[in-house]
């Protein structure tokens, strides 16, 4: 223990010491994180939507009898993008040169052909070629239903005021002329009020019939006209809000390229000064020099992690983000932290050992990095070959890790099985590396 | 008989299929200084190297029982660390007591210099004094040397021999390998090795 102790120190020294190494490994993933995160900030941030109103709608108009406040709706749509009103040259102009990714376009007469309610108005959306133009379809597809739900309830309400004017009677209006109507009630009394016959019978058991039957038709006209409801169910952590993402990747990710290139430079590095072999003559295992370079990671891991936290944490806290908890989940993300750099470590001296030189094990590093952060990125579904093989990396484990200890309302699950990969993955790297460094000295 | 402090039964070395050194004997018995003489490539590295426990012997064993001090051919230390911070580091992993005590000793005998400065900065003369010096720390009475005096000049060659002289005057031992034929004057018994095996030669026949 004490031989992986002065080990430690002494490569901790050595990083200190070589300022040049120590910038590259701080920024590289720095960098890497950022851009990550600046490339799913980019698919999460709200698309620039052109607004031509062609028709000037009013902040309210009048449908079916209802008032709807249209602002209200715009300001729904302006939610999920930012809308931009512009007139149509500008609109065309700004979808041409991709300033905007759609527009959609109130064409003139769309209001009075929504109030008629004879003729189906329609809204115009059109799309540029961009990334995220699918995104914008399904977003004003998604406005329109919402739209049409609002719409669908006014007009059965209109019509169900029409159903209670037959059942009770009154006066009626329709296309601008009044009427009164005597209704399936006062036609019942005045039923009862008349002799007895057959006849009268008839049309009073008739009435009785559509009484019963017109008054369940509120919740036959609602249930006909949305048969499929899609009612969203709580979400079993806390707002998986894509700031949580880039948290957990970029967490991941510089752990993953930190730990690798250090473990693997540092291991080979023993054999560059000539040093494996006088520490092999009893001074150093070879399990105390892989234990070292585990420790070295782990450490430097854990230290530019917490930074990377606290920074994330100030960001998350400054932006008023809703969701997750960047503090009091520090400790279990630092241990997570600390095993993720471990079990990557362990990879990084077996490519040390591997490489015998610590240019080429630099090398080596960097060239292994990248496709295991992206193997990682993988979904299941997408690739399951990429899957598979990301299942005994240890990225995965770590980006999964990250994300439960910093946003699942109960965390222990997750943390506790991918910990437990990460123990394995991290022994079994770590025994491999213990084989390989015999070649060091060799 | 005495026993010697370090014996080596049979011990071979093989690269795949290259024989780096066939199976060899070797003792070395108290107050004794013994010279590995041959070209390069002869087996000598490898041989001290398989003596000190730096590399496996891929067959025999070696018997220690005594302190071995080992100077590789190549400076071995960290070049980042200052002469001071490497002999504290070996001190401590060789366990000595004061390894600060042990480091002052050190730059001392060996004059070094005390400034903290990367010794991968320092002269190919001081950083094989320190590659010297770091062998010497555990207090070995067996101390295998490997082209010592290389990179030294005249005065340094003296220091280096006026060190293995007192180990073994003190009932220590001493191997060393060289190509430099006037340094086995300072040898006791001289092994002559040649495509990795002991030679019955003499050193003028193996140096043509």
């Amino acid at each position: 223990m004490t031989a992986v102790l002065l080990l430690l120190r002494k490569d901790l020294r050595v990083l200190l010491r070589s300022p040049l190494l120590l910038g590259a490994l701080v920024a590289y993933p720095i960098v890497i994180a950022v851009l990550v995160g600046l490339v799913a900030g980019y698919a999460s941030s709200k698309p620039r939507v052109a607004f031509v109103d062609e028709d000037n709608l009013p902040r309210v108009a009048s449908v079916a009898g209802h008032r709807f406040h249209l602002q209200t709706v715009i300001d729904d749509v302006a939610k999920q993008v930012t809308l931009v009103r512009l007139d149509p040259t500008e609109a065309a102009r700004e979808l041409a040169d991709g300033k905007v990714v759609a527009t959609i376009t109130v064409p003139p007469g769309f209001l009075g052909d929504l109030e008629t309610t004879v003729v189906t108005p329609k809204l115009i959306l059109q799309t540029g070629s961009g990334g995220l133009a699918p995104r914008v379809t399904q977003q004003m597809q998604s406005l329109v239903y919402q739209l049409n739900l609002k719409l669908q309830a006014g007009y059965i309400s209109a019509n169900l005021e029409f159903v209670q004017l037959l059942l009770n009677g009154g006066k009626g209006h329709f296309l601008g002329r009044s009427f009164d109507v005597l209704g399936l009630a006062r036609t019942q009394q005045e039923l009862a009020a008349m002799p007895s016959s057959e006849r009268v019978a008839a049309i009073e058991h008739f009435v009785q019939q559509a009484r019963v039957g017109l008054a369940q038709t509120g919740s036959a006209l609602r249930a006909t006209a949305n048969p499929i409801a899609l009612k969203q169910a709580p979400a079993h952590g806390r707002t998986w809000l894509l700031s949580a993402q880039v948290q957990s990747y970029g967490i991941a990710v510089t752990v993953t390229f930190l730990a690798l290139l250090l473990a693997a430079g540092a291991t080979a590095a023993e054999r560059d000064e000539g040093t494996i072999g006088r520490l092999r003559r009893g001074l150093v295992s070879f399990g105390e020099l892989v234990w070292a370079k585990v420790a070295l990671a782990g450490v430097v891991g854990l230290v530019l992690g917490l930074a990377l936290v606290v920074v994330f944490g100030v960001v998350v806290e400054a932006g008023g983000v809703t969701g997750g908890e960047p503090w009091s989940r520090l400790p279990l993300l630092l241990a997570g932290v600390l095993l993720a750099a471990g079990a990557v470590g362990a990879a990084g001296a077996l490519l040390g050992a591997l490489a015998r030189e610590a240019r080429t094990a630099s090398l080596l590093a960097v060239l292994v990095v990248l496709p295991v952060v992206f193997l990682g990125l993988v979904p299941r579904g997408a690739v399951s070959v990429a899957y598979w093989i990301s299942l005994f990396l240890p990225f995965a484990h770590a980006v999964r890790l990250f994300g439960a200890a910093l946003y699942d309302t109960s965390p222990w699950g997750t943390v506790g099985i991918e910990s437990a990969w990460l123990l394995g993955i991290g022994a079994v790297f770590g025994a491999l590396a213990r084989l390989g460094a015999r070649t060091l000295s060799a | 008989m005495t026993q010697p402090l370090l014996r080596a039964l049979q011990v071979a070395r093989r690269y795949g299929d290259v024989e780096a050194l066939a199976p060899t004997d070797l003792e070395l018995a108290p107050g004794e200084t013994v010279a590995l003489v041959g070209p390069n490539g002869a087996g000598k590295s490898t041989l001290l190297a398989i003596l000190a426990g730096a590399i496996e012997a891929s067959h025999g064993k070696v018997e220690t029982h005594a302190r071995v001090g080992w100077v590789p051919q190549r400076p071995a230390h960290y070049a980042r660390l200052s002469a001071r911070e490497n002999l504290e580091l070996f001190a401590r992993l060789e366990g000595v007591r004061d390894p600060a005590g042990a480091a002052t000793q050190m730059l001392e005998r060996f004059a070094l210099p005390t400034v903290a400065r990367p010794s991968g900065e320092l002269s190919v003369g001081n950083r094989q004094r320190l590659n010297v010096a770091i062998a010497l720390l555990g207090e070995p009475r067996v101390l295998l040397l490997d082209e010592p005096t290389a990179a030294l000049d005249p005065g340094q060659r003296r220091r280096v021999w006026e060190v293995a002289d007192a180990l073994r005057a003190e009932g220590g031992a001493v191997c060393f390998a060289t190509q430099n034929l006037e340094e086995i004057e300072h040898a006791g018994r001289t092994i002559v090795l040649q495509d990795g095996r002991v030679v019955t030669l003499t050193v003028e026949e193996v140096f043509g």
